[in-house]
């Protein structure tokens, strides 16, 4: 019993993990429409920063979150900008192309600057585990945690209440009515990338004390954020939150009661049996709105 | 998958270049009982003789009309081909491990060369499987060298030595570690290096040998848990892990197979620490390697040894990610490393002198080390010969006897019929205050073997 509630434990704190690497793509997918495939290098690229960050300057990568946010923003901006919005138009594969190209373009890049060896931060408190009545939590994780409640309330509140946030769902919902209302679509999809990258790097600082950093990091996780989007129905980021907390939990008490290999197969079997019998998610608004 | 930058990274992350070799082992594998077939062997001899003539005409052709103006100088060299990945994801190892044959040649020819002629290395760039083949084609008919030596990795040792074996010149392999490279029957590919197998054997032995004394407790007590990861690298290891483990009689009580991408290893940790688990026998790359040093601590599972092989354990890296404090006692069979006693491993520090000389750096990795090792051996063995066809050759380097301890790594020297060097055993490492000492066997260690892993 204290193994499966450890586990349990585990699997949710890994699940925010999921959470607050998803919500990004979840945004990025469900506005602009667009299956960032470049997404885990996002990631990458956030992890070098903070990385860069504290070998020069010293910082604790949470300090340095408030930069790295800043700098995924603009990096996000321009990519919408410069290499999806000239394609939207086009038919969508040629835009899978492109983020698919984007994203090796990004790997080699970083194995060019840094090269094949793994890089960390300096180790700090966050890397220490507590621990409360026999089961210990790791800190950084707990952090991750509160960061992905907070980030999906903050969205929550964004979109909710303010005007910038009104044209960005009103994009989402129809592109040409939006348009008809006055809405600049095109600076509304730059600035909802420019979000979705802000997200993951966010995410990138948080996950910088836990994990070294390589050229091919971003590729340990986009897979599984793609599936967490997926069952949390697309475009919806509490969706992408719950489906990251059932992918942890499965992932944590698959791996340990049937084995550690093949706990992606049990997570891709729940995937695929969704996709048959609910194919717009846990969370989707129904059919034709995927 | 092949190709791709994450293969790249893992094959660079990994000392031995253990990953790729497997992938290819498991091709090659398959075909041995055709060719030990009598048919088998007639087509082989009879491809062998048709390259031969090939070669031969090839020869006669090239050489022709140069005959008359080769200069004197020709007559007092003698070529080899040095084939390693200069370029490419595999390169620094690769690099690392041509310095070593290069300081020997050096050596070497400082001291008159082999009988009287100089020795000149011709390179050849192996940055896959492919280009090792058209190097090796290049080497032997275009450059007609002597013999070649290489290679790091072993999927391109695996696909160069065939090209060797069928223009009947000599390949020395150096350093990579697949076992069916001396497994396939070849006459003129000798190995001085240790296999993946003697590695897996170490680390099995290093219980009974080196761990169950320590803790002062009987081998078979001691509960033992093999972890690895999922791709052919970590199953061909654990396999001859657990064939070794059942020899010898151990308590095996978990296997586990992992992903080496898993972000989370947390659910084999539990499983190792629910079943009680003394002594861990992992096989993994760099990442996987930190993120179980890391998550053992959290999860507060304490082992009283962990032992793991090649990169993923030997590399400074990894040692720093994890951190000293966490790596501490951490156990490791690899390559002869430099904290290893210069009185098993004699030349161990001349080595490490003239390397220092030549390149301005400490060296990177044991490669260079054993590259080093096994050209000194071949060179004796050429040297003995009384020309340079591969039969003379050949039976020359089956008459090497150099006992364990007579070489810069330690090692010794003896050739089975398939060319594979018998006395070629790994040493047992250990990570004491931020360094790979060797603790295993008590005549080449520097430091005593601690028991325990991190502060737990």
């Amino acid at each position: 019993m204290d193994v499966f509630i450890q586990l349990l434990i585990n699997g949710i704190l890994l699940g925010s993990m999921y959470a607050i690497i998803s919500v990004g793509l979840t945004l990025i997918f469900g506005i602009v429409r667009v299956v960032n495939f470049a997404h885990g290098e996002f990631l990458m690229v956030g992890m070098y920063g903070a990385y860069l960050l504290a070998a020069k300057f010293g910082l604790h990568p949470y300090v340095s979150a408030i930069p790295i946010v800043l700098l995924l923003f603009a990096f996000g901006a321009l990519v919408q900008r410069f290499i999806i919005q000239p394609l939207l138009s086009a038919e969508e594969h040629i835009q899978i192309f492109a983020t698919v190209g984007l994203s090796t373009a990004l790997m080699n890049l970083a194995l060019m600057i840094f090269g094949a060896d793994l890089y960390s931060v300096p180790p700090s408190v966050v890397q220490h585990s507590i621990n409360i009545g026999g089961f210990t939590l790791v800190i950084g994780q707990i952090v991750m945690f509160v960061c992905a409640l907070a980030l999906v309330a903050g969205l929550h509140l964004f979109m909710q209440s303010t005007p910038l946030g009104r044209a960005i769902r009103a994009t989402a919902q129809n592109r040409n009515a939006a348009l008809l209302m006055g809405v600049r679509v095109d600076r509304i999809y730059v600035i909802a990338f420019g979000l979705g990258a802000a997200c993951v790097g966010l995410a990138s600082a948080l996950v910088m004390p836990l994990y070294p950093v390589t050229p091919t990091i971003g590729t340990y996780f986009v897979l599984t954020a793609f599936v967490v989007v997926v069952l949390g129905g697309m475009r919806s980021m509490y969706g992408a939150f719950f489906g990251a907390m059932i992918i942890g939990i499965v992932d944590s008490l698959s791996g340990y009661y049937i084995a550690p290999d093949l706990k992606e197969v049990v997570y891709f079997v729940i995937f695929i049996l969704i996709l048959i019998f609910k194919p717009t998610g846990l969370f989707g608004l129904g059919r034709g709105t995927e | 998958m092949v190709g791709r930058n994450s293969d790249i990274k893992l094959a660079i992350s990994h000392l031995s270049g253990n990953l790729v070799i497997c992938k290819v082992s498991g091709k090659v594998a398959p075909e041995r009982p055709l060719m030990s077939s009598a048919y088998g062997a007639l087509l082989e001899e009879m491809m062998r003789k048709i390259a031969r003539a090939a070669l031969a005409a090839a020869m006669v052709l090239t050489a022709a009309p140069l005959a008359g103006l080769a200069p004197a100088a020709a007559q007092q060299s003698i070529k080899f081909g040095a084939l390693y990945p200069f370029s490419g994801g595999l390169a620094l190892l690769g690099d690392e491990s041509f310095r070593g044959l290069e300081i020997a040649v050096e050596e070497r020819n400082a001291a008159g060369g082999i009988n009287g002629k100089t020795i000149t290395l011709i390179k050849g760039d192996a940055v896959d499987p492919n280009q090792a083949v058209g190097e090796a084609r290049r080497l032997t008919s275009v450059d007609n060298v002597s013999a070649i030596f290489g290679t790091y990795s072993s999927s391109l040792s695996l696909a160069a030595t065939q090209v060797a074996e069928l223009a009947g010149v000599p390949y020395f392999e150096l350093g990579a570690v697949s076992d069916p490279i001396t497994e396939r029957g070849f006459k003129n590919v000798f190995r001085t290096n240790a296999t993946a197998k003697d590695f897996s054997v170490r680390m099995v032995d290093s219980i009974p040998d080196a761990i169950a004394p320590a803790l002062g407790k009987k081998p078979e007590e001691l509960k033992i848990g093999i972890i690895y990861e999922d791709s052919l690298y970590g199953q061909t290891m654990s396999g001859y892990q657990k064939s070794r483990a059942a020899e010898k009689k151990l308590n095996v009580v978990e296997a586990l197979a992992y992903s080496a991408k898993s972000v989370d290893l947390t659910p084999v940790i539990l499983r190792l620490k629910s079943a009680g688990v003394d002594v861990v026998l992992q096989t993994s790359y760099q990442n996987d390697t930190v993120l179980f040093f890391r998550q053992m601590k959290d999860q507060g599972f304490k082992p009283k040894a962990v032992i793991g092989a090649g990169g993923g354990y030997s590399l400074r890296d990894t040692m720093a990610a994890v951190g000293p404090e966490n790596m501490e006692g951490a156990l490791d069979v690899d390559f002869t490393q430099y904290r290893t006693n210069p009185k098993a491993a004699p030349g161990i520090e001349q080595f490490v002198t003239k390397y220092k000389a030549k390149y301005g750096t400490d060296p990177r990795s044991g490669h260079s080390l054993a590259n080093y090792m096994g050209a000194k051996v071949f060179f004796d063995a050429i040297a003995a010969s009384k020309d340079l066809t591969a039969d003379n050759i050949r039976a020359q380097v089956l008459k090497v006897d150099l006992p364990v301890g007579s070489t810069a790594t330690g090692w010794g020297a003896k050739f089975s019929e398939q060319g594979q060097n018998t006395r070629a055993l790994p040493f047992l490492m250990q990570w004491q205050g931020g360094e790979l000492v060797t603790v295993f066997p008590a005549d080449a260690a520097v430091a005593k073997m601690k028991v325990g892993v991190g502060t737990n």
